[in-house]
C-alpha cells in the first residue's frame, strides 16, 4: 500500500500524492477500490464559459451600435432598450465575477458604467447626459458605497485601500470635465467633487498603510 | 384491475425531499467489500431474490397535491457497475424511477438508497439480505452456505442505532410509517405540562449561539467528496473508553476538533454544533424498513473552560445521554408530529410545503457545523459475514459530516461534504496515527487535478 509519511497512513490506490495533505506517497500503490469517476463537468469550466460567452455577446452588442445611425433617426428607441439590456447583463456579470472583494468590484464598475453611458451618449446624438449626470452621479454613488461597505463588511484595510482611493480620485475626474467645459449641468459634478474630496481626506487618515500596500504591490 | 398499493410519506421522509439539493441528493450509500471481485451475473440474481422480499422497494415516489406518496411499481432493479459518482441523485421529480440502486465496483456491493424510501437501518436490512444471498449463490458448495440454509437474521448492538435481530419471515411492507404507528394517539389531555411548540427555533432546536459553518470549494460537478479511513475498533474504543464516553461521542468530539484544527476562522465562531440521527427503533420495536429516526443536536462553546478532547466528549456525552432517553426521544417526535398534523400546515399545497420545510431546513442547517451518523456494530449472519472483509457508509452531506460503522473489529468512518477540502479528515487522521493507531485511507477522486492525475495509467475505468 502506498503511505503519507506526514499523515503516517496508509493509502488504499494508486494516488501520487496524499489525499489528505497532498504530500508525494511512498511505495507500491494497490487497486482502488473505488473507481475513478471522469467528471460530468466542470463548474468552473462552465462558469468560465458562460462568462467569455456573455462577454463577446455585449462586445458584439454594443460594436454593432456603430452600424446605425447616430442619433434618434437610427433605430429609435430600439436601441436604447438594447444598450439598457447589455449595460444591466455587463454590471451583473462584472458585480458577480468582483463578489468577494467589494471596493474592487465598485471599482470596476464605475469604469464600466462611466465608458457605457458615454458611448450611448455618443450614439444617441451626444447630448451630453453622460458627463453631466451619469458619469458624476456614478463616481458620488461609488464613493459613499465604497465608504460604507469596506466598515459594514469589516474589510481589511489592505483588500480595499488601493480601490478606496481609486474611486475618491474617479471622483475628480467629472472635476476635470467641469472645468474644461464639457459639462453643460455641473450640480451632479460638484456634489461628486465635493464627496471626493472628503473621501481623500479619510484616506489620507491611513496613508501610512497606503504606502505599505503600494510598495507591496510595486514591489519588483 | 388491481389498484396499486399506496401510503403517505411519512413525516421524516418530507424533510428530505424538501431539503435536497444538486450538492446534496439526499442519498446515502451502504457498501459491503466482499474477499473477492463481486461477480454481476451473481448479484443480479441475489437482488432478484432479495427484491422479492422487499415490497417497500419496489415504490416509486409521487407528488400528490398536499403529501408526497409511495407508490408500488412493477419496475425491476438491475445491478450497474460504478460509473457514476458516489450519491448521484436517484429521485428526479417526474420521473418515475425506483428509489435505490445497487451498485458493483471490484470486491465492493454498495447500495444506494434515496433517503425518503428507507433509513441506514432498513438499508442496512436489505444490505444484509442482499449479501447473505449473493455469498450463497456465489459459493454454493461453501460449507457456512450449507450450515446457514437459508436463514436471514441481522443483528447488532452497540453505538446509539441499534437494530433488534428478531426479523425472520419478516416482509418489508409498503405499509403505514412506525410513527404513525407509535405516535397516532393523541396524549391525555391530563397533566398537559408537555411544552407547545414555540416558534421555528424551539421546534429546530437550534441554538442561540452563533455555531461556526464551515465554507470551501464546491466540488466541481457537485459530486459528494468521500474519505474513508479504516482502523481496529478495538483501538479507537479503547480511546473512548479511557474518557469514559460512548464511542460516539469521542469521535464527535475529536472530529470538532479536527475542523477547529483545520478551518482558518474557527476562532472567530466558539460554537460548534452537531446533529446525530437516533434509530427509535430501540426504543419503539419495528420491523418497518421505512425512516423510523430522528436527529438531535449537541453543540461545544469553545474558549468557555476546559477545551481539550476529553473534556468536549464529556460534555456531549452528557448532552447525548440526556436527549436520548426514551421521554426526551418521544416528546421530540411527538412534537416534530404535531407540526406536521397542523390543519393549517396540511391543507397548505405541497410545492409550497416544500418550499416551508425548505426554509425550516436552511434554519436549521446555520446551526450546525457537521453531522455524524453511527450505526453501531454490525454483525453479519453467516454465510456473508465469512465472505465479507469491511463495511462501509456514507451519505451524501450538505455540510462535513462522517457516517461510521464497525464489522469484524474494523470501523470505517466515511467523511463527506460538498467541499473538495479535506483538512478535517487529514486532522482527524494525525491524530489518530499520532495515538499508534494505524489508519488506512481510501478517497475517491474528486477534482480536476486528482482526476488528470489519473488518467496516464489509463486504470481508472474497470469492467
Amino acid at each position: 500500500m502506498k503511505r503519507c509519511a506526514a499523515c503516517e497512513v496508509e493509502i488504499e490506490g494508486t494516488w501520487a500524492t496524499c489525499p489528505l495533505c497532498g504530500t508525494r506517497t511512498e511505495g507500491e500503490g494497490v487497486p482502488d477500490p473505488v473507481p475513478a469517476v471522469p467528471l460530468e463537468f466542470s463548474r468552473r469550466r462552465v462558469l468560465a464559459m458562460l462568462f467569455f460567452a456573455s462577454l463577446a455577446v455585449i462586445v458584439a452588442s454594443l460594436a454593432a451600435q456603430l452600424l446605425f445611425n447616430r442619433g434618434d433617426d437610427g433605430v429609435g428607441v430600439l436601441r436604447s432598450i438594447w444598450l439598457g439590456v447589455v449595460a444591466l447583463w455587463l454590471v451583473v456579470m462584472m458585480a458577480v465575477r468582483k463578489r468577494r472583494n467589494v471596493a474592487k468590484g465598485t471599482a470596476y464598475l464605475v469604469i464600466l458604467l462611466g465608458g457605457v453611458s458615454a458611448y450611448w451618449d455618443y450614439l444617441t446624438g451626444w447630448n451630453g447626459w453622460s458627463l453631466s449626470y451619469a458619469v458624476p452621479a456614478t463616481c458620488a454613488c461609488s464613493i459613499v458605497a465604497v465608504l460604507i461597505a469596506v466598515r459594514v463588511m469589516h474589510t481589511e484595510v489592505g483588500e480595499h485601500i488601493v480601490y478606496s482611493w481609486m474611486t475618491a480620485v474617479l471622483g475628480l475626474v467629472p472635476v476635470v470635465f467641469l472645468a474644461l467645459g464639457w459639462v453643460r449641468h455641473p450640480v451632479v459634478s460638484i456634489v461628486c467633487g465635493v464627496l471626493s474630496v472628503i473621501a481623500l481626506a479619510v484616506q489620507l487618515a491611513s496613508l501610512r498603510e497606503t504606502r505599505h500596500e503600494l510598495a507591496k504591490r510595486l514591489h519588483l | 384491475m388491481t389498484r396499486r398499493t399506496w401510503v403517505r410519506l411519512d413525516n421524516a421522509s418530507t424533510m428530505f425531499l424538501a431539503a435536497r439539493s444538486d450538492a446534496d441528493p439526499k442519498v446515502f450509500r451502504m457498501t459491503a467489500e466482499m474477499d473477492h471481485d463481486v461477480d454481476p451475473g451473481v448479484l443480479q440474481q441475489a437482488l432478484d431474490a432479495t427484491f422479492d422480499r422487499y415490497p417497500l422497494y419496489r415504490a416509486v415516489l409521487r407528488r400528490g397535491v398536499f403529501w408526497y406518496y409511495l407508490q408500488d411499481s412493477d419496475l425491476r432493479p438491475t445491478v450497474v457497475a460504478e460509473t457514476q459518482h458516489t450519491c448521484a441523485p436517484i429521485y428526479q421529480a417526474d420521473e418515475r424511477t425506483l428509489l435505490f440502486r445497487v451498485v458493483h465496483h471490484r470486491r465492493r456491493i454498495n447500495l444506494e438508497v434515496f433517503h425518503a424510501l428507507s433509513d441506514g437501518t432498513g438499508a442496512l436490512w436489505f444490505l444484509t439480505d442482499l449479501v447473505t444471498e449473493y455469498v450463497s449463490l456465489r459459493f454454493p458448495d461453501d460449507p457456512a452456505v450449507r450450515a446457514a440454509s437459508g436463514r436471514h437474521g441481522a443483528a447488532e448492538e452497540g453505538g446509539i442505532e441499534t437494530v433488534d435481530g428478531r426479523r425472520d419471515e419478516v416482509r418489508h411492507e409498503l405499509e403505514a410509517d412506525s410513527f404513525t404507528r407509535y405516535f397516532r394517539t393523541r396524549e391525555p389531555a391530563a397533566g398537559d405540562a408537555s411544552p407547545r411548540s414555540r416558534g421555528l427555533g424551539r421546534f429546530i432546536g437550534a441554538s442561540t449561539e452563533k455555531t461556526l459553518t464551515v465554507r470551501g470549494t464546491r466540488t466541481p460537478d457537485n459530486r459528494t467528496r468521500v474519505v474513508e479511513l479504516t482502523m481496529s475498533a478495538a483501538d479507537v474504543l479503547a480511546l473512548a473508553r479511557a474518557e469514559g464516553v460512548s464511542l460516539t461521542s469521542y469521535l464527535t468530539a475529536l472530529f470538532f476538533q479536527s475542523v477547529r484544527a483545520a478551518e482558518e476562522n474557527a476562532d472567530a465562531v466558539n460554537t460548534l454544533g452537531v446533529s446525530i440521527p437516533v434509530n427509535l427503533r430501540q426504543l419503539f420495536p419495528s420491523t418497518s424498513a421505512r425512516n423510523f429516526f430522528t436527529t438531535v443536536r449537541l453543540e461545544h462553546a469553545y474558549g468557555r473552560g476546559d477545551d481539550d478532547l476529553g473534556a468536549v466528549c464529556r460534555d456531549l456525552d452528557a448532552q447525548l445521554r440526556a436527549q436520548t432517553t426514551e421521554e426526551a426521544l418521544g416528546e421530540r417526535v411527538r412534537r416534530f408530529i404535531r407540526f406536521e398534523r397542523m390543519i393549517v400546515l396540511r391543507i397548505v399545497p405541497s410545492p409550497i410545503k416544500n418550499l416551508l420545510l425548505g426554509l425550516l431546513n436552511r434554519a436549521s442547517n446555520r446551526g450546525l457545523t457537521v453531522a455524524i451518523s453511527n450505526l453501531g456494530n454490525i454483525r453479519l449472519p453467516e454465510p456473508a459475514a465469512s465472505h465479507t472483509t469491511r463495511m462501509l457508509f456514507h451519505v451524501s452531506a450538505v455540510r462535513p459530516q462522517f457516517c461510521s460503522v464497525s464489522y469484524a473489529g474494523r470501523l470505517t468512518i466515511s467523511f463527506t461534504s460538498p467541499f473538495t477540502e479535506t483538512g478535517h479528515v487529514r486532522e482527524f487522521a494525525r491524530f489518530l496515527s499520532a495515538r499508534g493507531i494505524p489508519v488506512a485511507v481510501s478517497a475517491a477522486r474528486v477534482t480536476e487535478e486528482e482526476l488528470s492525475a489519473m488518467a496516464p495509467t489509463g486504470e481508472g475505468e474497470s469492467r
